[in-house]
C-alpha cells in the first residue's frame, strides 16, 4: 500500500523580507547589506533574546531575514527594527514587506534558490548568493541546526531544479542570445572568429558575455582610438583592427557584432555581399545591436548570411522565457518533495528526545524487574537473562521508535503528547 | 509453410512496426524531451535492428543469395544500413536530436519494402550468389543508405536554415546540432555515398564485361544500371559544383533531398514497370 502523505508540522521559522516586486530600487538599496554591515546585522539579531538563529540573504533584488524565534512574541518586531525600519522607516508601509512563517518560509526560500522568485525567471546567480548567505551565517555563528538544514534543503531544491528541469535553459539577455545563436550555427564558440564593431558599453557587454561563454578569437574595432584603448584595458586578450579595415575583417569572421552610435549603417549590404564572395561556403552571423540599425537590412538577403537585430533577439529571449515558464510546475513539484524531506527531518528531530526518554524508561523497568527475578534463577543463567531482556526491550521499542522518527515512510504519530502520556514520560527519574 | 517462411512473413510486419515505435519514441524525445522517452528510444531502435539482422540472415539463408533479389529486399538492406549508421552516429556523438527524423525515414523505407514484397518475384540469380557481384550489390546499397542519410540531414539543414534566417525560432531551433555540423554530416554522407557508388559501378562494369563481353547491349540497357548511372552522375555533379562553384550548404541540401526522392520514385517505378530488379542473366539454377 502506498504511504499516505505525511502531515506537516510547522517549523519554528520566521521570514521577513522585501524584494523587487514590493519595493522600488530606492527603498531596496537602503536595506541592502554587504560585507561588514551584513555581519554586524547578524550579530545584533542574535543578541536579541527573542531570536535563536538568524541568516541574512541580501542581493540587489531582495533582502530577506530568516530567523528561528525563541519565542513568538517579539521576534517579528526584533527583525523589523534591526534590519528594516531602523534604516528605512517607510518600508513598514503596507505591501513593502512580506512575512512568512514555518513551512511557507522554507518553501519561499526554496523558490528563491530555484530562481522562481527572480526578476528574470530561472536566473542561476541566486543559487550562489543563497549559498553565500548560509556560509556567512555559519562563519559568524548565527545559524544553527534548523536554519542550516533549511538552507541545505533550499540549495538542494535549487540544484535539482537546475539539473532536472529547463528552468535555467535558453538565453534571456541580448548578450547571451547572441552566444546562443553562435552555438546554433557554428559548432564551437571557442573556434568562432568574432569581430566586434563598436567599443562602447553595449560592445563591452557583448564581449564580456562572449568571453564568459568561452570565446577565444575576438577582434574589436572602433572609430575612436581613445575608446578602443579603454576597451583594451578591460579586455587585454582581444585583438584590434583599424576601423577602415573592418570589411576585410568581416571576410575572415564568423560572427560580427555591430554596436555603434552611428546614424547611418556602418556595414552595407554590398559590403556583406563582397565579403561572402571572398569566403564562399562559410556562414556569417551578423548581430546588429545598434539603434538606429548599423547594418543594412538588405544584407540578410545574401545566401548563408544570418542577420539579427534587437527585435529578433528579443523574440528569441521571449521564446526562451516562455519555455522557462512552462517548467514552473515541474520545479514546484521538486520544491514539494524537498519540503517533505525537510518536514520529515524536523519531525524526527522533535521525536529524538522523546525516544531517548522512552528507551530510558524501558531500560529502568527492565533492570528493576530483572533484579527482582534473578534470585529465582541459577547464577550461570544471569548473563543470558540480561541479554534476553535487553533484546526483548529493543525489539518491542523498535517499531514505535521508527514510527516516531517518521522513517518507515508512513505518517508519524501526530501527537507526541499522547505518547508522553501513554508511557508517563513526563515523570522525573527516581 | 516452413518456420523460416513463417518468420519472414511475421518479420515483414514486425519490422516496420518496431521502427514506427522507435520513431515515435524519438519523436517524443524531440518534442517533449522527457527522460522516459530517452530510455525508450535507443532500446527500441536496437530491437528493430536485431530483428532486422535476423530477417536479413533468414532471407539470405532462404534464397541462398545476398538479399538483393528484388526492390523490396534492396530497400530493406538500405533501411538496415541507415539504422546501423545512425546508431553509430548517435553513439559517437551522444546526440539523439536527429533520431526522430532518421528513424522515421528508416520506418518509411522498411514500410515501402514490406509493401512491395513479392516473394514469388524474387530473382534467383547466379549473380547474387557470386561474391564479386555480392560486393557490388553491397556497395550500391551502402551508397543508397548514405544518400538517405544525406537527404535526412539535408532536410534538417534546410529547416534550421530557414528558422535561423527568418528569426522564427520555431520547432527546429535549439533542438538540432548546429547548422555547420548538419552541413558536415550531410556532405560527409554524400561523399561516402558517391564513393561507395563509384565502387559499385566499377565492379558492376567489370562484372558486366566479364559476363557479356564487349557487346554491352544486353546489360547496359538494364533499368537498374541506367538508374544507378544517373544517380552517380547527379551526385557526382553536385559534389563537383560544391567544390568548383562553391555551392553553399543550402544548394547541396536541396540536391540531397531531391536526389533521394527521385531515387525512391524511380525504384518503385522500375519495380512496377519492369517487375524485376536488375533483370540480369537467366533465372534460378542457370548460369
Amino acid at each position: 500500500m502506498p504511504a499516505a502523505p505525511a502531515s506537516r508540522q510547522d517549523l519554528p521559522l520566521l521570514l521577513v523580507g522585501t524584494d523587487h516586486r514590493c519595493a522600488p530600487l530606492e527603498l531596496r538599496e537602503r536595506v541592502s547589506y554587504a560585507g561588514e554591515a551584513a555581519e554586524e546585522l547578524l550579530v545584533h539579531l542574535l543578541a536579541r533574546p527573542e531570536l535563536g538563529e538568524a541568516v541574512l540573504l541580501s542581493t540587489c533584488n531582495r533582502t530577506e531575514v530568516y530567523v528561528k524565534p525563541r519565542q513568538d512574541e517579539g521576534s517579528y518586531q526584533a527583525v523589523l527594527e534591526l534590519a528594516f525600519s531602523s534604516r528605512v522607516p517607510e518600508i513598514t508601509e503596507e505591501g513593502r514587506l512580506y512575512v512568512k512563517r514555518g513551512l511557507e518560509a522554507a518553501r519561499h526560500l526554496m523558490g528563491v534558490a530555484s530562481g522562481l522568485q527572480s526578476m528574470v525567471l530561472g536566473e542561476p546567480e541566486i543559487h550562489g548568493q543563497v549559498k553565500q548567505a548560509a556560509t556567512l551565517a555559519d562563519a559568524v555563528g548565527t545559524s544553527g541546526t534548523l536554519l542550516r538544514k533549511m538552507f541545505q534543503a533550499a540549495l538542494k531544491a535549487g540544484s535539482r531544479a537546475r539539473t532536472e528541469t529547463a528552468i535555467t535553459g535558453g538565453a534571456v539577455s541580448l548578450g547571451y542570445a547572441t552566444v546562443e545563436l553562435v552555438k546554433a550555427i557554428f559548432k564551437h564558440i571557442e573556434a568562432t572568429r568574432i569581430l566586434v564593431i563598436g567599443a562602447g558599453e553595449t560592445g563591452r557587454l557583448a564581449t564580456r558575455n562572449l568571453l564568459d561563454k568561452g570565446a577565444q578569437r575576438i577582434t574589436v574595432t572602433n572609430r575612436s582610438a581613445d575608446r578602443l584603448a579603454d576597451f583594451l584595458e578591460e579586455f587585454p586578450t582581444v585583438d584590434t583592427v583599424d576601423f577602415d579595415q573592418r570589411n576585410s575583417a568581416i571576410t575572415v569572421s564568423d560572427l560580427v557584432v555591430v554596436t555603434t552610435g552611428a546614424s547611418e549603417p556602418v556595414v552595407t549590404a554590398a559590403d556583406v555581399r563582397s565579403a561572402m564572395g571572398r569566403r564562399p561556403g562559410h556562414p556569417l552571423l551578423l548581430v546588429d545591436l545598434g539603434v538606429p540599425r548599423n547594418i543594412e537590412p538588405a544584407a540578410s538577403r545574401t545566401e548563408n548570411v544570418f542577420l539579427h537585430d534587437i527585435d529578433s533577439l528579443e523574440k528569441l529571449i521571449q521564446r526562451n522565457l516562455k519555455r522557462r515558464r512552462e517548467e514552473i510546475p515541474q520545479v514546484e513539484e521538486i520544491l514539494e518533495q524537498e519540503l517533505d524531506h525537510l518536514n520529515g527531518w524536523f519531525r524526527g528531530l522533535e521525536a529524538e528526545p522523546l525516544i531517548a526518554r522512552l528507551q530510558k524508561q524501558a531500560e529502568k523497568v527492565r533492570r528493576q524487574e530483572l533484579q527482582s527475578a534473578l534470585g529465582n534463577f541459577p547464577p550461570e543463567t544471569h548473563d543470558q537473562l540480561d541479554r534476553l531482556t535487553r533484546a526483548l526491550v529493543r525489539k518491542i521499542l523498535h517499531h514505535p521508535s521508527m514510527r516516531l522518527r517518521g522513517r518507515d515512510g508512513r505518517d508519524t504519530l501526530p501527537h507526541l503528547d499522547l505518547v508522553r502520556e501513554l508511557f508517563k514520560l513526563d515523570d522525573e527519574d527516581e | 509453410m516452413s518456420s523460416l517462411e513463417t518468420f519472414l512473413s511475421a518479420a515483414i510486419i514486425l519490422l516496420p512496426l518496431t521502427y514506427l515505435l522507435a520513431a515515435l519514441a524519438y519523436g517524443w524525445l524531440f518534442f517533449a524531451g522527457t527522460e522516459r522517452a530517452k530510455r525508450l528510444s535507443t532500446p527500441l531502435l536496437l530491437t528493430g535492428l536485431f530483428l532486422h539482422v535476423a530477417f536479413l540472415a533468414a532471407l539470405t539463408f532462404h534464397w541462398a543469395q545476398f538479399p538483393a533479389g528484388d526492390v523490396s529486399q534492396a530497400l530493406s538492406v538500405v533501411a538496415f544500413a541507415v539504422g546501423l549508421t545512425y546508431l553509430l552516429v548517435e553513439w559517437r556523438g551522444r546526440d539523439r536530436s536527429t533520431g526522430f527524423w532518421i528513424v522515421s525515414v528508416i520506418f518509411f523505407i522498411q514500410l515501402l519494402s514490406s509493401i512491395l514484397r513479392q516473394p514469388e518475384a524474387v530473382a534467383q540469380s547466379a549473380l547474387l550468389k557470386n561474391a564479386i557481384f555480392a560486393a557490388h550489390a553491397f556497395l550500391a546499397l551502402v551508397a543508397y543508405a548514405a544518400f538517405v542519410m544525406a537527404a535526412a540531414y539535408g532536410f534538417l539543414f534546410l529547416r534550421l536554415y530557414r528558422e535561423l534566417k527568418s528569426g522564427l525560432f520555431a520547432l527546429f531551433y535549439g533542438k538540432l546540432p548546429p547548422l555547420a555540423a548538419l552541413e558536415r554530416m550531410m556532405a560527409g554522407a554524400l561523399h561516402i555515398g558517391w564513393l561507395a557508388l563509384t565502387g559499385a559501378v566499377a565492379i558492376g562494369i567489370f562484372n558486366g564485361y566479364q559476363r557479356y563481353g564487349e557487346s554491352g547491349e544486353s546489360w547496359v540497357a538494364d533499368p537498374m544500371i541506367l538508374l544507378t548511372l544517373a544517380t552517380w552522375s547527379l551526385y557526382g555533379l553536385a559534389l563537383l559544383l560544391r567544390r568548383t562553384q562553391q555551392w553553399q550548404g543550402r544548394q547541396t541540401a536541396i540536391v540531397s533531398v531531391a536526389g533521394l526522392c527521385a531515387i525512391l520514385l524511380s525504384l518503385v517505378a522500375v519495380n512496377f514497370l519492369v517487375g524485376n530488379f536488375h533483370s540480369l542473366g537467366p533465372a534460378t539454377g542457370q548460369t
